[in-house]
């Protein structure tokens, strides 16, 4: 599984990044780690992903119209949305957009783990 | 408390206490929260979010240098250096406020945060003569939030 991280906060990303290692988790390779939509969008023509978690609340793209841009390029994508936002809008734009998941921060290592194998069932 | 119940405020403590229950499992312990005066408390890093929408004003996370280094270790982190101090406390300004939204609704928005080190005179009072001060300690460090909100009429 090819996995893109999206999170504007380096700590995020390395925190995602070791937590794609866990055992309960299929053989992940990070294809890329952006901080914001734009460089996601221009990392998964690079390195196509099967696989993105995405935070919303980012600087020059946020992630909702970043989901938009991703699943217009290719609609069978898995993306899971990594936020603090709280609010049941956000979450409902984000999986009309095409997200299939929704992992509130803060979050456990399990809480990922399971949030990951969700979505690609 | 014009302005902001004490429900709404409930809103940020438990936020704040959250975070660090979930994360370390040690959930921050709430020793008490005030209206702040004029000289906003602050510790040696803060993370900043600007509101707007249906609200305006503020919200910051502001903690010690060891706090910030411990939180970092917890999340397996290894490299505690400035510039992971300065993201980890804007994530956590971040997420108080994300949190905040499932109590206020998408009106509230958020900015992405703004991390400082030290006092700046970007710590001050947004839109509010006294800001409400939640006093918090974790691991035996205090650290605060300051809400700094008030209704867009």
């Amino acid at each position: 599984m090819k996995l893109l991280i999206v999170d504007d906060s380096n700590i995020i990303r390395s925190r995602i990044a070791r937590i794609a290692l866990h055992p309960r988790l299929p053989e992940i390779t990070i294809v890329g780690l952006a901080k914001n939509g734009l460089e996601a969008i221009e990392l998964s023509r690079r390195a196509p992903p099967d696989v993105v978690t995405m935070d919303l609340t980012m600087p020059e793209m946020d992630g909702i119209a970043c989901i938009a841009a991703l699943m217009a390029e290719k609609p069978q994508l898995n993306i899971l949305v990594v936020s603090a936002l709280g609010d049941k809008a956000t979450a409902i734009a984000a999986l009309k957009k095409g997200a299939r998941g929704f992992l509130h921060k803060p979050f456990t290592d399990e809480q990922l783990v399971d949030a990951l194998l969700e979505i690609q069932c | 408390m014009a302005h902001l119940s004490e429900s709404e405020l409930k809103v940020f403590i438990a936020a704040v206490s959250n975070y660090f229950g979930q994360l370390t499992n040690e959930a921050a312990v709430i020793r008490s929260s005030y209206l702040a005066d004029a000289e906003l408390p602050h510790f040696d890093y803060t993370g900043l979010i600007t509101l707007s929408g249906r609200f305006r004003g503020c919200v910051y996370f502001s903690a010690p240098r060891l706090l910030m280094r411990e939180l970092l270790l917890q999340m397996q982190e290894p490299d505690t250096c400035e510039q992971n101090l300065l993201d980890a406390v804007g994530e956590v300004a971040n997420t108080i406020s994300g949190n905040a939204r499932r109590h206020f609704g998408s009106g509230l928005d958020i900015s992405v945060p703004v991390a400082i080190k030290g006092a700046t005179a970007q710590i001050k009072s947004a839109v509010r003569t006294r800001p409400f001060a939640i006093l918090l300690s974790w691991q035996k460090h205090e650290a605060v939030v300051v809400v700094d909100i008030e209704p867009v009429n």
